[in-house]
């Protein structure tokens, strides 16, 4: 699995980080989203899946590359 | 169609407490047409993918200041002001001065915060007479002192900006002139705060905005300051005080549901997801767009020109997304519900109020293993008229 984000679009919802904190962090000046594991552990797919779900603004890309 | 049979919205509270009856049907139509408080007709989208599709659609323009948008209230303007640009680029560059104080980071450090001030309100309603009103007792005295604190506002004023809150926030529960007094009196205190803290910076959130204004003009004009500091305080007490109370009422109507919890309080976060997404509240009057050009969606076009609200509260009644919509499931999982809106507009406080919501309600029902109603279910009553319509009171013993 790989891990991107849009930053531009990111509101800033935190749940992202809330439901994968392995995975995404966030900006100390803006807020926005940080990519921390682009490249996360099997363990970490379903999470990392439903935070892309929850997103709001759809700013979380995930490609299968298993 | 005769004026008698558009529904007027907001819709009633009834059932009391549950989802409003008026939602059971509401998504056979991709749109439906509401008659305002002002007496003005707006269209309500009613679909759980539409909703959160136009949320993001650049076609429906966040500016209602401007001629022909439906009006809310006859008496008040509420939030449209013509000199904020609510939508991009403007928008999105003051929303990022303020996001950086809402991170998960930030609000986890301020949970510590939430459980002391909790605590300490609930030793002084334990050591008063019973019943006591869960409003004035615990959920607004703890709302205001965090995001008072977050902000750098004195917690003492409250006494003074909740009345003038109160105005600010009327549809129709009081005339213009006293609307109008209630805003000028909040704008004149909110300008008076941003002079001091220009004077005497904190650490706080109002200091670092007045610090961003007071660098570079472009990045934050001193009404957008104002506009700001304001909205902040608004909703960053007021919503999160009505969702708490209008929360515990219906668990604590619901016995089971509070055993649910007892016997298991690592479910208090899907809890309170499913109590923000069933008891939305207020209404999605706060939602109002304006539609700057023709809108298809399934069978429907949205006209230009149209006054647009996007139905959060039927969006989370939706049997296409939601199983047993109108049921309460505590343990309910993948509850993405629209309460706090969803595109670049989700609310900023989102985090905050989640995490004040979790902490106070497990803080609660902890400290008062026979926590009840102290009335009967059905004197309770809601604010009607107000922006939120939650409870005016919720008297509890113990």
């Amino acid at each position: 699995m790989r891990v991107s984000v849009e930053r531009d679009g990111c509101a800033t919802s935190s749940l992202c980080v809330y439901t994968a904190p392995e995975v995404f962090d966030q900006d100390e000046d803006d807020g926005r989203v940080v990519v921390v594991d682009p490249a996360p552990p099997a363990e970490l797919y379903e999470r990392v899946r439903k935070a892309a779900r929850s997103c709001p603004t759809r700013s979380i890309r995930v490609r299968d590359t298993d | 169609m005769s004026l008698e049979a558009v529904p007027r919205y907001p819709f009633a509270w009834t059932p009391m407490f549950e989802m409003p009856e008026a939602l059971r049907d509401l998504r056979k139509e991709p749109v439906v047409e509401v008659r305002l408080p002002s007496g003005d007709q707006a269209l309500l989208v009613t679909r759980y993918k539409d909703v959160r599709a136009l949320f993001n659609d650049p076609r429906l323009s966040r500016n209602i200041a401007r001629p022909g948008v439906a009006r809310i209230s006859e008496s008040n303007e509420l939030f449209a002001d013509p000199e904020i640009d609510p939508d991009p680029p403007a928008h999105t560059r003051v929303r990022g001065l303020v996001t950086r104080a809402f991170t998960a980071r930030r609000i986890e450090g301020l949970r510590p915060v939430a459980w002391e001030i909790s605590d300490e309100l609930l030793d002084a309603m334990q050591a008063g007479p019973q019943p006591a009103d869960l409003n004035e007792a615990y959920a607004f005295p703890l709302t205001i002192r965090v995001i008072c604190y977050l902000l750098g506002i004195p917690a003492e004023d409250r006494e003074q900006f909740r009345v003038w809150v109160d105005g600010f926030l009327s549809v129709s529960k009081l005339p213009p002139e006293e609307v109008g007094r209630c805003r000028a009196n909040l704008w004149k205190y909110l300008g008076d705060l941003i002079e001091t803290k220009r004077r005497e910076p904190g650490e706080d959130l109002v200091s670092a905005l007045v610090r961003v204004r007071d660098e570079d003009n472009n990045k934050l004009s001193e009404h957008e300051l104002h506009f700001w500091v304001q909205s902040l305080l608004i909703a960053g007490y007021l919503t999160t005080a009505s969702q708490l109370v209008t929360s515990t009422a219906v668990l604590l109507n619901r016995p089971d549901l509070v055993s649910q919890i007892r016997a298991d309080y690592s479910i208090i976060g899907s809890a309170v997801e499913e109590l923000l997404r069933t008891q939305l509240m207020g209404s999605s009057i706060g939602t109002m767009r304006y539609a700057l050009e023709d809108i298809p969606l399934e069978g429907y076009v949205i006209p230009k020109g149209s006054s647009v609200m996007l139905s959060e509260e039927s969006a989370n009644a939706d049997e296409s997304v939601f199983v047993d919509p109108f049921g309460l499931d505590l343990r309910r999982k993948d509850n993405h519900h629209m309460t706090f809106g969803s595109g670049l507009h989700y609310c900023v406080g989102a985090a905050l109020a989640r995490m004040e919501l979790q902490v106070a309600m497990e803080a609660l029902l902890r400290r008062f293993p026979k926590l009840r109603l102290g009335v009967e279910p059905e004197q309770l009553r809601r604010d009607v008229g107000g922006f939120l319509e939650g409870f005016v009171a919720v008297p509890v013993i113990w």
